[in-house]
Parts: C-alpha cells; structure tokens; sequence
C-alpha cells in the first residue's frame, strides 16, 4: 500500500464535497443513512435536553423581566438597550477583546515552543509534561492566590525580586491601571499554554517521519522543515486551538475575578464580569441573560469566520 | 544551530539519524550543545509551569501555611492539614467526584465517539449546521442556562422524570460536550478516504468501521478527550451544586469553593484540599500521554 | 436524492430548535400557587457552611425537644442560587434566614408575607431601630431580626505599645499609627514589611464601598438618604462625604498606610495579612476574632472602640433576619418557631450550642453578649451597635448602590495624581440615581 502523507488538499478531498468513489447503489446508502442518524441520536438526544433547551429558554428570559416566583414579565428589548448603554460594558468590551487575543496568540505561540521542545519519547520528558501540565490541573482559584503572591506590588515581591536580578524597577502588576490588563494575559498564556501544548502534541503524532527523512536529504534547514512540513500538518491542530480560542476567551471570567474583581478603576472589566455586576448581583436574570446572547452572538460570527477562514486556506 | 553539522555524517551513523526524524525539531539524542540547550531550556520551563505548585505543595504540608508568602519548602512539615481535611469530609467529596468523573468521562466519550464519525466520516447537507450547532452548545456561559437546566433536571420534558438527587443529574448533562465532538471530528477527518474504502470492499460494516478501522487510527486524539474531557467534568461546579439534594452530594469542586468563603477554615486545610483535587487529573494525564506520543514504531498514517 | 437529503436534514434541525422552543415555552411564567400546609415538617433554610450548619441542628434539635414541633432544617452554603431554583419551581421553603441585606431583594421578588410584630412574643425586647430596619418600601413589616453585629476596629496591641502610642481616638491618630505601622519596623524583624491598615479595596462584590461606609459616616456623609415613604436620594456628593472620601484617598495614597494591592483585594485576601502579622490595624466583623485568636493570640491585639471622625465614630451593622415566605401555609408552627428562635434561650443557644455562633450579637435586649461569650470585646460591638451604628437601607436592595460606591470609590482614589474627588462622587450620585429610580424608590 503507498505511503499517504498527510498532505493538506489531499486528505481534505476526502472529507468534503463528493465522494470520488461512484454511487455503489441505494442499498448502501440507506444503510449509511441510517448509521448517520443513529450515531448522531444519543449526542442529539443529550444535547436537546440539557443544552438546547435550557439555551432556548436562557435566550427567551432575555426579553423578560424575569421574576422566577412572582412570574416573568415581558419588556421586549428593555434589557438589550440596558446592557448596550452601560457605560462601563463598551470598555469591558474593548477589554474582552484585547484579554482575549493576547492570551490566545500568545498561548498558541508558547504551546506549540513547548510542543516542541518536549516531543519524544524518553521517561524524563514523561515526567517534565506532566509536571508542566499542572497550571492546567489546578482550581483557577489557587492559581489566581498564587499568582497574587508573585505579583505584589512591591520591591521584595517574588516577580519584582527576580526582575531586580536584571535591573528593572519593581511594577506594580495587579495594581496599576495600565499594567493590570497584560498581568492578567499573562497568567492566562500561563495557564492556557500547556492545553495548546496538548493538542499540538498530538497533532505532532501525525506528521509523517518519512517526510522529515526526505527533508534531511534534500538538505532543507531546520526551520524550512518546520515551515513546509510542520506548520502544515499542524493545521488542524492549530484550526482547533484558535476555533476553541474564539469560544472561550470572550469568556474569560474566573481568572480576572480572581485576580483584580474587574479593577482597579475598572481597567480589567470584561464582558462577564460586567455581566455579572449587571445581571447576577442584582438578581436581574433577564439583563444577564441579554448580555449572554450578546455573547453568542458575537461568538457565533467568530466561530463561523474562523471555520471559513480555516476551509478556504486548505482548499488553496 | 549545530544541526547543519551534525547532518552530512547521518547518513552514516543509521541510529542517530532515525531518531533525528523522530520530532519536528530533530533533537538529537547524543550530547552535545544542542543537547545542553535543549536541557536549558526545559530547566527554564520547568522552573516557570511547575515550580510554582511546589508552594502549592508545601503550604499543604505546612502547619503555618501563610497566604500571603509562598515558600518551595514546608517549614513545619505536618499532616494536620490533611486531617482537618478529613474532618471536613473531603475524602467523600472526592469519591463523588471519582464516580461522577469516571461515569461522565465514559458516557462522554462515547456519544463523542459516535457523533464525530458521523459527522466527519459521512457526507450530508446540513453537516456545517450541526457541526455548527454543536459548537453552539459551548457558547452560552453556564450561569446563563443554570436555572432553565436545574428545571429540566428537576422534571425532564415528555418523559417527566426527576433526576435531581441522583449522580444521572451531573453525568447525563456532561455527556455532550461540543469540544469532544469537535476534536474527534477534525482529528478523523484527517484519516485518508482509501483506507475506508478498501475497508468497504471487504465488506466492513459501520460498527466495525468504527471500532477497528478509525479508532484505532485515533488514539492521540481519543488521549486529548480523555484527558480533558476528565477534567471538564471534574471541575465542574454550577451543575453539581443545582443538582445536589444534599450537601453530602457534592463534589470535591463544589466543596473546596464552600470552604474557600469560610472564614475559619485556614490556608493551610483549602491547599490540602488543592492538592487532593490535583491528583486524579494528573494520574489520568500520565496515563493517556502515552496515546498521544507516537511510539517508536507505529505510524499513525503509514500503510 | 440530493435534495429531499437536504430537506430532511434541514428539517431535523429546524425541529430541533422547534421542539426546543415548545418545550420550554410550557411552564414558562405563571406565578405562584397559593401556601397551604402539605403536612410536612416546617422547611427552615439558612446560609451556613458545615461548622455554622452544626449549631442550626444543635439549635433547632432543643426547639423539637421543647415544643414537640418537627423542623427540617437545610444548611444551604450557595442560598442565592438555591432559592432562585426554588422560586423558579414556585415552592419556597417555608423559612429563610439571611442577611438583613436581603430584604429590599425578596420583597421585589414577591418571595416574603408580611408579618405583624405584635405576634411575636417578647417582640418588646428587640429594639424598634432593629424592627424599623426589617420595614419593606411600602412600610409593612417582612422580617424579624436575628441576629446582629457590627465592624470593629482592631489594633496590634503589642505593636502600638513597642512604639509608645496612645490608642487612637479620631481618624487623625489611626492614620498616624498606620503610617507609623508601616515605618517604624514595630515587629523589629529589621525589614520594612508591615504595612498599616488592612483594606478590601476591590470593587469585588462592593468591599470597598461596604468597607468606606463607615468612614464615610464619621464625617457626617452617606450614599444616600432616606426621604420617608420608601423614597430614597443620593448624597454621595455632599460636603461630609467629599471629607470623608478625601481622608480614604490620603489612607490609599500614602505609601504604607494600606496593605500593598489593596486595590484589587478581596476580604478573602485582605484579612490574612492581619492575620499573618503583616498589618496591624483592621475593621472587620467579629467573626474574625476566634482566627485571630487561633492565629496571633489573644493578647497580642487589641479591640478598640472606633476613632471618631469629624462628627461621631458610627460603624457599619449588619445582620440576618429571619423570614416567611410566600409558600408558607404553616403559621402555627411559624410563630413557635420564630418565638423561640428571638427568645433568650434560643439566641443563647445559637451563640453556643455549636461549633460557631450564628447569632453574634443577640437582638433580644434580656441577652448581654459579653457574659454568654465570656469575653468583654463582645461588649465593645454591642456597645457600638447600641449607640453608634448604622446599616445600610435594607428596603431597597442596597447590593447594586454598594456596587456602583465600591467601583467609583476604587476609581477615586486609584488615581493619586489627580483632584478627582468631587467629580468622582458627583458620578456616584448620577449612578445611585439612577439605581433608585430602576428601583422606583427615588424621591
């Protein structure tokens, strides 16, 4: 049997558009129809009732006032206007946006360095990926303590100490105004790099060895190796890592909580955590619920771009 | 780099030069300096991803355990915490969270199993709208369908069934999760179509289409939702607590977070109770890392 | 072929989110049942962690043995999110007890009966300010107070005493003494790493504008004012609260008097750096006192009577009140209930009968804190909730009006360069305003 490389437009022929094999009758798809709806019915099933009818219902309380005992009372739009006109939700925004690309390039650049750095098969890169793994392992809540502690604003804090060791003055991290944000994005790549890491691995398992011979004898550099074969057949993997980016870090929520509660002055408020100053603590479910399906909205329209993006660039 | 140099004599020295082929950097197992970078910079690493949790660890050991300084060693080594821990019944919250994690993990995987095959293996119009759909199911923050999914757990629609109380509440809910599907279907769509057909001409049906033919070809990524897939339930807070009729139903999680707003429990006894929560994760990523580092002589796509 | 697998598929996805849609909208938004008695024992829910949940069972096991009267008592940690459920199933359970904080919130909500105090016996030894503050917008009564405290000020008695000062009695002096904390090297380690006051500076859950209020009240301010007939306005801008803010800003801005990040701390945060020796002044609750006591010894601090301001030294009290709710078809059983839970025996029993009190500080006159606790720092906070404390409008929920304080205050005095101080509380009027009005309670 000939060797298959995982070479992008090939092995995507296969999955879209037509089959390249003809027809072989109706028999068979029948069968294969059926195997498709019965394999989809338990995700289907599961999905109905514990996501899309909750979803359905959490998007249909955003048009009302929602008074779980005395009864919901409808004000159509009221809430939308209620979240888009807060002050504070436009910056929060703005700061979504910036937390989020930050932590999700800067999470995809250093787990695929960590990928790999620790690719291979030997007992002590075993021990050395599990032991980097830990920032993904951990409650969100200690690695938010722990991170407070490395911060402290001042010159005997563990962060400033090391940077002393290179001659910069002691920053003021979580407590600064402008220096707040990218502490936080930091503590996010952190945390987020060793998951990419994980996926890239695995993605890494599926490049053809043979393909690196042949590099070696055409006598291509290491980074032309990385350039035309790597990236390449990483493409999924990364397709995935920036899919899930999209998804997630509009809702990063916890680590900022933890870490500055949205301050100081409001200069690490995100989407949620207005959200939550907004609908949750008021016990408005309704404006909550309304600055939730901003949320889908908008990831919706990210998701969607992404997955064109990643289609048109395999077909090239 | 020294690797141009160490390249024209491979083609004599046959051992070295099969394992240079072996990851995408080509780190070469014999000494040398790029060897000594290479453990530089895992030093380096190490020391920014891991040694953090070692004050994580030793504040659990510590009798003293201070929130406000971290330091690598206990400086009272002492298992007090870990009895206070006790006291507080955290070993039977992390059963719960053993049997929820285990139950939800397989009833998880499994459902994703099926769904990414037919959604990444088979043709159908509308297959970009599920898949679309299934993303969807990630995009609604949890808080938001916290009191909708509490009242269909509470009396399921059609089939009238109350689940709460039970350990069903958390597994089903965890059952579907998009991330799974998601991963398992771009992962098998990387699988040539030849291989399927030459499957079909030998008569194979779906099932063992599946279970022999694809899965198999899977593993790394079956090792990507397990492990995470583990740890999505595990940490899994707002769902247990809604269906919970009992606090002696809850979770590890849920508890660790009820104890973290009480004021008399001490530092040291919430990093204990860190420490537990760590463990399974982290035995379950050493186990599933050997899916998703390919052997020395299997070859995902080869023949 | 390809067409009708189009449609089919289409359609399978459409009903989908059709009978998504159906199904959900069964069920949606009609309002409560009528409260009868379902024969069971009375429901009590009450925020507690296990340590608190202890003393409920111990409290609630004598009551039984006293009035033969079964109760089926859930110590629930997460109560916000649990009652919601409940009222989104439209049974509450029969009594709740929370914070007094709490009532402004489940009035709007509908989940409370009105009470009539007269039926509550011994309703004379509770004092009126406590029955005043348990009064909905509309005047009528909708809870009976439980249990109170207040914010005390505590000291580092053997720091203050190795640099031979006097305990502070005005705002000037305690911001002479954290500066003195954070200089003058009081734990003689020889390092410069203690630090004055300790302060929840984040707008987190409104800490920082719980933790001003008393501050902002020594100085004859507040957020805002109660004009009579459930109708509130703001006067965060006046000249007493500018004082007021003006004197915390200086707290904020003056290196060493607050604990390094106080902007972004939490109490959870906050409280451990007393606690660990890294500051030596705090206003807290006493519940803190039996960690300190674990944690510093009860000889090395110091609860003081609170420094004055300008104009008096009030701090901040709070409490829980005990509430039935609009599911309750029990009144028998209430009453006892109730009765016995205000009455000497079982606020004396919520004080000791378990492994910690649920009541802090007891409403019912007839009970003197100091002596059921054998320790006289109790009567310095019943003192101080006796002649000068204040709490905050429980008729309105108040979480929002802290909330929208705690963000302008953090924003006001992290900004040390600039006179932002007037225009920064001029903000927080607009944005009070505007939250009594969504409220329909501006004047």
């Amino acid at each position: 049997m000939t060797v298959t490389p995982t070479k992008p437009a090939e092995t995507l022929a296969p999955a879209k558009g037509a089959k390249t094999t003809p027809a072989r009758g109706k028999r068979t798809n029948r069968k294969q129809l059926l195997a498709i709806w019965l394999f989809l019915v338990p995700a289907a099933v599961l999905g109905l009732y514990f996501k899309f009818i909750p979803m359905v219902e959490g998007i249909r309380l955003s048009l009302f006032k929602v008074q779980p005992f005395l009864g919901d009372v409808f004000v159509g739009f009221d809430n939308y206007i209620r979240v888009l006109t807060d002050a504070r939700f436009m910056e929060a925004l703005g700061h979504t946006v910036v937390l989020g690309l930050t932590q999700t390039l800067g999470a995809l650049v250093v787990g695929f360095v960590l990928a790999l750095l620790l690719e291979g098969q030997s007992r002590s890169l075993w021990v050395l990926r599990t032991a980097i793994f830990l920032p993904v392992v951990t409650a969100l809540a200690v690695v938010g303590e722990i991170w407070r502690i490395l911060y402290f604003p001042t010159a005997d804090g563990p962060l400033n100490n090391i940077l002393s060791w290179v001659g910069l003055g002691p920053l003021q991290f979580l407590n600064g105004t402008d220096t707040a944000l990218w502490s936080i994005a930091v503590v996010g790549i952190w945390s987020g790099a060793p998951y990419n890491m994980v996926i890239i691995l695995a993605g890494l398992t599926g490049v053809d060895r043979s393909l690196y011979e042949s590099a070696g004898v055409d006598g291509a550099t290491i980074w032309q190796r990385l350039r035309y074969i790597t990236l390449p057949a990483l493409r999924p993997s990364i397709v995935i890592v920036l899919t899930l980016a999209a998804i997630r870090s509009l809702r990063s929520f916890t680590e900022v909580y933890v870490l500055t509660g949205g301050g100081p002055a409001g200069s690490t408020e995100v989407w949620m955590t207005r959200m939550y100053s907004l609908g949750f603590q008021r016990n408005d479910i309704g404006v909550a619920s309304a600055a939730a399906v901003l949320l889908l909205v908008v990831t919706l329209l990210l998701t969607v771009g992404t997955q064109l993006l990643a289609r048109r660039k395999a077909l090239r | 780099m020294s690797q141009s140099s160490t390249r024209t004599p491979a083609r004599a020295s046959k051992p070295s030069a099969s394992a240079r082929f072996d990851s995408a950097l080509g780190w070469s197992p014999r000494f040398g300096t790029n060897m000594a970078l290479r453990i530089v910079l895992c030093v380096l690493v190490f020391c920014v991803f891991a040694l953090p949790f070692l004050a994580v660890i030793s504040g659990a050991f510590d009798r003293n355990s201070s929130p406000t300084e971290i330091s690598l060693l206990p400086k009272t080594f002492t298992l007090q915490n870990f009895e206070a821990a006790a006291q507080q019944g955290l070993w039977g919250y992390l059963l719960n969270s053993l049997v929820v994690a285990g139950g939800g993990l397989l009833l998880q995987m499994t459902v994703s199993v099926f769904a990414a095959y037919s959604l990444s293996r088979k043709k159908f119009r509308g297959q970009a709208l599920v898949m679309l759909l299934v993303l969807m199911t990630m995009m609604l923050p949890e808080e938001v369908i916290g009191i909708p999914l509490s009242l269909v757990l509470g009396d399921l629609p059609l089939l009238g069934i109350g689940l709460r109380g039970t350990v069903l509440a958390v597994i089903l809910p965890v059952g579907i999760w998009g991330f799974s599907i998601f991963i398992m279907s771009e992962f098998m769509k990387e699988i040539p179509g030849e291989i399927e057909e030459a499957a079909r001409l030998d008569g194979v049906g779906e099932f063992r289409m599946l279970f022999t033919i694809i899965l198999p070809l899977c593993k790394p990524a079956l090792g990507v939702i397990g492990i995470f897939g583990f740890m999505m339930v595990w940490d899994q807070y707002l769902l247990p607590l809604i269906a919970a009729n009992d606090p002696s139903d809850y979770t590890l999680t849920v508890a660790l977070s009820v104890l973290r707003n009480d004021t008399t429990v001490g530092p040291g006894v919430l990093l204990a109770g860190a420490v537990m929560a760590m463990i399974p994760s982290l035995l379950v990523y050493l186990f599933l890392q050997r899916s998703m580092i390919r052997g020395i002589t299997s070859g995902a796509t080869k023949g | 072929m390809d067409s009708k697998k189009m449609s089919r598929s289409r359609a399978a996805v459409a009903l989908t989110i059709a009978s998504a849609a159906v199904l959900t909208g069964c069920g949606a938004g009609s309002s409560a049942p009528a409260a009868t008695d379902d024969g069971q024992p009375i429901e009590v829910w009450a925020r507690a962690g296990t340590d608190a949940a202890t003393t409920y069972a111990a409290l609630f096991k004598e009551f039984t043995a006293k009035t033969g009267v079964q109760v089926n008592f859930q110590g629930v940690p997460d109560l916000d999110q649990q009652l919601q459920t409940r009222a989104a199933s439209k049974k509450l359970p029969d009594i709740v007890i929370n914070d007094s904080a709490a009532l402004g919130n489940y009035t709007a909500q509908g989940y409370l009966q009105t009470l009539d105090k007269s039926t509550v016996a011994g309703n004379d030894k509770i004092a009126d300010s406590l029955w005043d503050e348990a009064k909905g917008l509309d005047g009528a009564t909708y809870g009976v107070p439980f249990s109170r405290q207040t914010m005390v000020t505590m000291i580092r008695k053997d720091w203050r005493e190795k640099l031979g000062l006097p305990v502070p009695k005005t705002q000037e002096d305690l911001a002479a003494l954290a500066q003195a904390f954070a200089t003058q090297d009081p734990d003689g380690n020889g390092q410069a790493d203690t630090y004055g006051m300790t302060v929840p500076g984040s707008t987190e859950r409104g800490y920082l504008g719980w933790w001003a209020s008393s501050y902002i009240w020594q100085d004859g301010g507040s957020y805002l004012k109660d004009e009579g007939d459930g109708k509130y306005a703001a006067t965060a801008s006046s000249a007493e609260a500018e004082k007021g803010v003006t004197w915390i800003k200086q707290q904020f801005c003056t290196p060493g008097n607050t604990q390094p990040g106080a902007l972004t701390a939490a109490t959870s945060v906050a409280s451990p750096f007393f606690q660990t020796g890294k500051t030596g002044i705090i206003l807290t609750g006493p519940y803190n006192l039996t960690a300190f006591d674990t944690a510093l010894g009860k000889d090395t601090y110091e609860v003081i009577e609170a420094p004055k301001g300008s104009v008096d030294n009030t701090v901040l009290a709070e409490g829980e009140n005990i509430y039935v709710t609009a599911s309750n078809g029990k009144p028998e059983q209430t009453r006892k209930v109730i009765d016995y839970l205000v009455s000497p025996d079982g606020q004396k029993a919520g004080m000791t009968a378990g492994k910690q009190p649920i009541v802090r500080v007891p409403v019912n006159a007839d009970v003197d804190a100091a002596s059921v606790y054998n320790d006289p720092r109790w009567g310095v906070v019943q003192d101080a909730l006796k002649d000068s404390s204040k709490a905050f409008p429980s008729a309105i929920n108040f979480v929002p009006v802290k909330q929208a304080a705690a963000e302008a205050l953090n924003k006001i005095v992290s900004d040390c360069g600039s006179d932002n101080v007037a225009s920064g509380l001029k903000d927080l009027d607009t944005a009070i305003n505007n939250e009594l009005t969504s409220q329909n309670a501006k004047s």
